[in-house]
């Protein structure tokens, strides 16, 4: 009816839009983009969302739809509407964002965008003009081109090798996520009736927060499929319209779901998330332990995924920076997610750790044979190896210089009720051979560690007092 | 009551395209098409008669064009036609507000204790802290720890992450939020990296910002999940199609993972275009000490955004020029955009003012060679470190102090000469023709340079390749 405010009074963006072209579209004589740009405007309009419409421009002929609408416009790549309407659905959840496309976009390209956002379901509305060719390019084969239709890819009409059409709507409509499908089409009164409320329904769904909707809009494109309007929508109607049947194909009812809170941007909140703390830990070293090295040590933790190398690699780490020194730890995994190997390189620095890998550690501590075998002939003269007799039945030779500590980590924390505090009796058994640094400082760590599992600390410093008791025992 | 009239359409022919809809809905045959064509359009228009029409409006409503037919009383029709252009082609009349900058806020935080996490885990707080809540990403080693924290934390703060379909996905969800003008990012690694780049291309055209987290491993193809610098060149040269730059950030430290992802954003807003955070897969991995900043950013929304309100109704986001003519000046602006983020290039000396051997290294490798660098000078070389922090803008005016009076030049890299090569193109581009030879230390393959290679390199002048 009368025109949509939503329509620009001037086509100002339009590149052509001086004089008489700047109050006509850029479309065809026939072209359905007209019908289906004038029933959005109409249904914005209606439902009074002007000024919280963003429209996703897509690539094709309707990339420029910016140049009628007034109202927010983001331009999006070939295919890639659905997604950058969600970028902004979800940057401002108040605002209505309508993703805007044809087939090549929609069905081809942007497939996996498509298929992916109409699962998740947020409240967007997609509009999807089929017109079975691919308009803006010159007449290509699109996925929605019929068997037989010639197109420029497609000369002598599409062929079986080519794939049958993709029918979007029943696509679409067999997923969880949308809560409304319909495929309407333009080629008579009736028919656009009906797209037009199809679409103000579609958007006001997505008004009232309940979901993701989408229309399929058969349309018209009497330049590439080389026949006059008349004749277009004719064969819309007579060629189209059986394989791509018109209809409701998805109409459920659901509570509008669509809530988000305004993002938090509290300080507290985000250091507790974080672990941060204002309260100072105590410090128990004296100085840096330069009876192992004047500035930096490395140290080498192997074992398998499972075994707590890691995180006694960390525990070292966080005793390290507590007492103000510098210290990394580098995590490396075999393919397996878990039961593959499992080594941490460990930095413990006076000022900076300058190389954070560990190929040539000064102290390894072992948790299976594979681990001391590959690892042990890396250890610097004068060193320290320790490992887990418990499960290393043979150790191999290594340089006369190294120290070595055979302590049973995991017949330890088998009798203490728990086989995973094998690590901790490793690092108990580390601050006992080397006194890297005082035992408060790792026990601190330890605790620290498990602030939230209170229950385990006691056992825990049973572990971390036997593995020391271990080494003791081996001076004797 | 008087019944309100119902009003007939009316057509100034210059608009009709003659396609014939409105024959085909008119039920009382008041439409035909004209056997004239129209000297204005080329186009056949179609002809009224009226004397028939009931004014039901289906002609109307089967009109495409939105200044086609259109409903008018009698006497109606002078207000549609084209007798003032001062009216119709003047400053279009549109209520909409113009849009203004709803400036970001700075808020204080207490100070805390060093924390003891993972380079991503930094880098992430550091998008935090900068206001960034919406975060999307598809799940790469070795940066997921990222995106990991992220949906741990975001949630929490009523902030967003999605899980994409692909990373092609995320880099358009960051368009959409970025375009609405929140801070947005991703945690990703190399060949994840390489997929976002046609729409790192489409935010560098549309001036869009954005932070993009790249946590380099060994390529090419799927290669492996150990470090290497294997992206330079992409991140310095390669974003997608056309005439594209970013900012480049290379951390070497956790810290600087979360500082340098906070600078990121604020350059990412203050150029309006993407920057990159360059980190290797040890950076990614490594747990060290961080200490979080004193202060934190909320937000706001910059004047050129489409967030999707009636302050910003006018803004339009894209990267469409069509005619060549506009699309050279956007370049040309563009241009003129990369210069002037020169003044952000950034690099660290140490121990450069009277060195004779002057290493270059960036990210970790950076750490190993700055070890070299004090063990060289224990043993009495003269040796000093050139670190670029910013990988494109390249530091070349203080790499040229560095390098003064230097007699060796090593750079030192875990790719096959990709930092190499944007050296010789700085000091290239800056005229300099006169400097040493330049030796390398390199390994690939998710082998970082160690230390004693250095020392081999610089000592025995052995060159040191994989």
């Amino acid at each position: 009816m009368s025109k949509a405010s939503v329509f620009y009074d001037k086509f100002e963006r339009h590149s052509h839009g001086e004089g008489l072209k700047g109050h006509a579209t850029h479309y065809c004589p026939g072209c359905g983009h007209g019908l289906a740009h004038k029933y959005l405007a109409e249904a914005i309009d209606e439902l009074g969302i002007q000024d919280r419409t963003v429209a996703i421009s897509p690539v094709g002929c309707s990339v420029f739809l910016y140049y009628y609408f007034d109202v927010g416009n983001s331009q999006a790549a070939h295919g890639r509407a659905p997604v950058v309407a969600l970028g902004h659905k979800f940057a401002n959840p108040e605002s209505v964002v309508i993703s805007y496309q044809g087939d090549g976009d929609l069905a081809s390209i942007g497939l996996a965008e498509t298929i992916a956002t109409a699962q998740l379901g947020a409240p967007i509305t997609v509009i999807f003009i089929n017109n079975a060719i691919y308009g803006m390019t010159g007449g290509q084969m699109a996925p929605t081109t019929l068997m037989g239709q010639s197109s420029s890819t497609s000369p002598a009409g599409r062929n079986e090798y080519n794939g049958q059409p993709m029918k979007m709507a029943e696509i679409i409509a067999g997923l969880d996520g949308p809560v409304y499908v319909e495929r309407v089409a333009l080629f008579d009164a009736k028919q656009r009736i009906k797209a037009k409320k199809a679409i103000q329904k579609a958007i006001k769904l997505q008004v009232e927060g309940r979901g993701y909707s989408f229309i399929e809009v058969l349309a018209e494109c009497p330049t590439h499929l080389k026949m006059d309007p008349e004749a277009t929508a004719k064969w819309v109607k007579e060629c189209m319209e059986p394989v791509y049947p018109l209809g409701v194909k998805k109409d459920i009812t659901v509570e509008p779901w669509f809530k988000r809170n305004p993002p938090c941007f509290k300080g507290e909140k985000l250091l507790s998330l974080a672990g941060a703390t204002s309260e100072h830990s105590d410090r128990f070293c004296k100085g840096f332990p330069t009876h192992l090295d004047a500035q930096d040590i490395s140290l080498k933790l192997a074992g398998s995924g499972g075994d707590g190398a890691q995180t006694a690699a960390m525990l070292i780490a966080r005793a390290a920076i507590s007492e103000g020194f510098d210290a990394t730890h580098i995590p490396s995994y075999g393919p397996e997610s878990r039961g593959g190997t499992s080594y941490a390189d460990v930095h413990v620095a006076k000022d900076e750790v300058l190389n954070p890998g560990s190929p040539d550690p000064q102290v390894l501590i072992a948790f299976n044979t594979p681990s001391l075998v590959k690892f042990g002939p890396t250890v610097r003269k004068g060193g320290f190896v320790i490992y887990d007799s418990s499960v290393v039945t043979e150790a191999p030779v290594l340089d006369p210089s190294i120290k070595v500590f055979p302590v049973p980590f995991t017949g330890i924390a088998t009798d203490l009720g728990k086989a995973v505090v094998k690590n901790i009796v490793a690092l108990g058994a580390l601050q006992a051979a080397t006194g890297i640094f005082p035992k408060d400082t790792l026990l601190t760590a330890i605790r620290v560690a498990l602030k939230d599992k209170c229950a385990l600390i006691p056992l825990n410093e049973e572990a971390f007092a036997w593995g020391i008791k271990s080494v003791e025992a081996l001076d004797k | 009551m008087a019944l309100k009239e119902r009003p007939k359409p009316f057509l100034l022919p210059e608009y009709c395209k003659g396609c014939g809809r409105c024959l085909d809905a008119c039920a009382k045959d008041c439409i035909t098409l004209s056997d004239q064509i129209n000297p204005l359009t080329g186009l056949v228009p179609v002809e009224l008669d009226l004397a028939n029409c009931n004014a039901c409006g289906l002609c109307m409503d089967a009109c495409p064009e939105p200044y086609g037919l259109r409903p008018a009383h009698e006497g109606e029709i002078q207000d549609f036609e084209l007798e003032d252009p001062a009216k119709l082609f003047g400053v279009k009349p549109s209520d909409a507000p113009e849009p203004i900058d709803l400036p970001s806020e700075v808020l204080p935080l207490p100070r805390t204790e060093p924390l003891v996490i993972k380079g991503t885990y930094a880098s992430a707080l550091g998008a935090l802290l900068a206001g960034c809540r919406h975060v999307y990403g598809y799940p790469i080693t070795p940066s997921t720890e990222g995106a990991e924290l992220m949906a741990k934390f975001l949630p929490k703060l009523d902030g967003t992450f999605i899980q994409a379909v692909s990373e092609v996905a995320t880099v358009n969800m960051m368009y959409g939020t970025a375009g609405a003008g929140l801070p947005t990012m991703t945690f990703t690694s190399s060949p994840g990296f390489s997929l976002m780049l046609e729409g790192v291309s489409y935010m560098i055209g549309a001036e869009l910002p954005g932070v993009f987290v790249d946590v380099m491993r060994g390529g090419p193809g799927l290669g492996n999940i150990a470090p290497e610098q294997s992206d330079i060149k992409l991140a310095c040269h390669g974003l997608g199609h056309g005439n594209t730059h970013a900012i480049t950030l290379a951390p070497a430290t956790p810290q600087e993972m979360l500082d340098l992802t906070m600078l990121a954003f604020e350059l990412s807003f203050k150029y309006r275009n993407p920057v990159i955070l360059l980190g290797d897969g040890y950076l990614g991995q490594m747990t060290g000490k961080v200490q979080l900043p004193e202060t934190m950013i909320k937000p706001g929304i910059p004047k050129w955004a489409v967030y999707g309100d009636a302050m910003h109704r006018r803004n339009v986001i894209t990267s469409i020029f069509l005619t060549e003519t506009d699309l050279e000046a956007h370049n040309v602006h563009l241009n003129a955009k990369y210069e002037a983020m020169k003044v952000e290039a950034r690099s660290e000396s140490f121990l450069c003012d009277d060195a004779e051997v002057i290493l270059i290294a960036c990210n970790t490798p950076a750490r190993t060679a700055k070890g070299a660098v004090q063990d060289l000078r224990n043993q009495g070389v003269k040796a000093g470190l050139f670190r670029p922090i910013t990988l494109w803008p390249f530091p070349v005016e203080e790499l040229k102090k560095a390098i003064h009076g230097a007699q060796r030049i090593v750079v030192v890299e875990a790719s096959a000469g990709q930092l190499e090569d944007e050296v010789r193109l700085a000091l290239s581009k800056a005229g300099v023709r006169q400097f040493p030879e330049i030796e390398s230390v390199r390994r690939m393959g998710g082998i970082l340079p160690q230390q004693s290679e250095i020392m081999t390199r610089v000592l025995g002048q052995k060159e040191v390749l994989a």
